[in-house]
């Protein structure tokens, strides 16, 4: 299955799952959004990080 | 020359050495907004008679009767915030915001409220409950965002200095377009009371918009609460990255940040180092998937089904997208922010400040936000988030200033960013870029304020 078709079943189920309505014009935006984000999302979740110790409450403002 | 076309320290001084009228300045700042701001929808909203309140029980503090220009994103006694939108999904009020406070205790006078991008979420200015704010270098530019108006209104020399917000780069993206300086603080230094998000955002600040790096020190110490002590940027160390945040850029852009850095280093008798800084774009994407997932608060999925109409198409679907995207993401972007403090700590024994363009390509169209670069056409906000997320991210301080115009005469911009705290280095090192470009740039002005004033 193509990824546009999985996106195209993804995104309105995930929608109406959440009981959230959404008209053509809102799924278009939803689906170029989609589109954008989905491979850099994919890429950052395949980022191996698993060497990094979380910061417990970090303090943005100073240095970890 | 006007008082009004005097930078912001110049306006205070010449109103405590009592050449200049503080009601004068305040009416002809009105009566420049009237004349200036249709072309460029800068300033959506003032209130003289509120202004001049402020004006009577102004305190003899450092901006004493200077008039500025604060984003929609904060709320004043006398007005609620918008934030560029019909409505916000947070309830709001009117009230007395941190930036509000700072601005009244320093004594200066809040001449009207700035444009935004709807709801903060795009870095071009080009949507907004208002209409877009234009840019004063092109009127059919974006001036940038989300602080687009006040940007567009310094730019234009309506007031000399505006108070913005920056979440993903929403001060230093719009002084880039607009070719000011902009000042996003270390994340906590600066005034958040007020904010719809100051409970739960880590990313958003607020910060100085002016001319130059003088006058954002001095709106930035009302800010900080604290004065920020000029001293000055000699050796600096300057860290260069060669990675898509600096050379998938316009070419043009490029070769002018990179006469700037030569120029700081010079002037400064520092040296500049190349350095290695990993996954800059993971760090951006890191930086919107938190501010994206804050900005959701509390909000019941039913709710976004009762979003007014007049949102735009693009926000009420990217509202509704936001509840698809992945927790895991999430705790991964917290991985990423982890591993990027990490690492900026590391690098910052290394360098004084890590610089690179703050947006790849100059400002786009209004009607079409997209930028050639060499990898292809992105639109501006895919572009513009590499090279702001990261200090949002991590909480660094970061400043952006300008250093050229391109050939179709809009501003570039450099960004410099240093370690927690060094905000005050930050300003030390615009200055000195300033004084390496003879100030050529700072003091360029926009096509609109060149126009001859017609006012007192």
């Amino acid at each position: 299955m193509e990824a546009t078709d999985r996106a195209a079943e993804f995104i309105p189920a995930g929608l109406a799952s959440l009981g959230i309505e959404a008209d053509e014009v809102d799924l278009a935006v939803i689906s170029a959004a989609h589109q954008m984000f989905w491979p850099a999302i994919r890429d950052l979740l395949s980022l191996d990080v698993s060497g990094v110790e979380p910061e417990r409450c970090p303090d943005l403002s100073r240095a970890p | 020359m006007n008082t009004l076309d005097l930078p912001l320290r110049e306006q205070a001084a010449a109103i405590a050495a009592g050449d200049a009228d503080p009601a004068e300045l305040l009416a002809a700042a009105l009566t420049r907004i009237e004349q200036r701001n249709p072309a460029i929808n800068a300033v959506v909203e003032t209130f003289p008679e509120r202004s001049r309140e402020m004006l009577d029980a102004a305190p003899a503090g450092p901006l004493h009767g200077v008039p500025v220009v604060i984003k929609d994103e904060w709320p004043l006694p006398w007005r609620a915030q918008r934030f560029g939108a019909v409505e916000l999904l947070a309830p709001t009020a009117p009230g007395e915001s941190g930036p509000y406070r700072a601005l009244r205790d320093a004594g200066a006078v809040i001449a009207g409220v700035g444009n935004m991008h709807e709801l903060g979420a795009g870095s071009t200015g080009n949507i907004s409950f208002y209409g877009p704010a234009r840019n004063p270098w092109n009127t059919d530019r974006c001036p940038g965002g989300s602080s687009s108006g006040p940007a567009s209104a310094v730019a234009a020399r309506l007031v000399a200095g505006a108070v913005g917000a920056d979440g993903v780069g929403s001060i230093r993206l719009p002084a880039a377009y607009c070719g000011l300086t902009g000042l996003k603080p270390t994340f906590g230094r600066s005034a958040m009371e007020g904010h719809h998000m100051a409970a739960v955002t880590s990313t958003i600040v607020s910060g100085p918009l002016c001319t130059d790096a003088a006058d954002c020190r001095l709106l930035g110490s009302a800010l900080f609460g604290e004065e920020l002590a000029a001293g000055d940027a000699v050796g600096l160390r300057i860290g260069v990255v060669r990675d898509t945040v600096s050379e998938d850029v316009a070419p043009e852009v490029r070769d002018a940040c990179e006469a700037a850095i030569e120029a700081l280093r010079t002037e400064t008798g520092g040296e500049v180092r190349e350095i290695a800084l990993a996954d800059i774009e993971a760090a951006a994407l890191a930086a919107v998937l938190i501010i994206n997932t804050e900005s959701l608060g509390g909000v019941a999925p039913e709710r976004l089904n009762r979003l007014h109409p007049d949102l735009s198409p693009l926000n009420r679907g990217f509202l509704k997208y936001r509840m698809l995207l992945p927790a895991a993401a999430t705790v991964q972007a917290s991985r990423v922010r982890t591993l990027m403090r990490r690492r900026l700590a590391a690098l910052f024994e290394q360098v004084d400040a890590i610089a690179w363009p703050t947006v790849a390509a100059v400002a786009p169209p209004l009607e079409a936000p997209l930028v050639e670069l060499p990898s292809g056409t992105l639109t501006a906000d895919q572009a513009n988030v590499r090279g702001t997320g990261l200090a949002n991210l991590t909480g660094i301080p970061s400043i952006g200033a300008p250093v050229g115009l391109s050939s179709d005469g809009l501003p570039i911009g450099l960004q410099l960013q240093a370690a927690w705290g060094r905000d005050e280095l930050l300003l030390d090192a615009a200055e000195a870029l300033e004084r390496a470009n003879g100030r050529r740039w700072v003091e360029a002005l926009p096509p609109l304020a060149e126009a001859a004033p017609t006012e007192a």
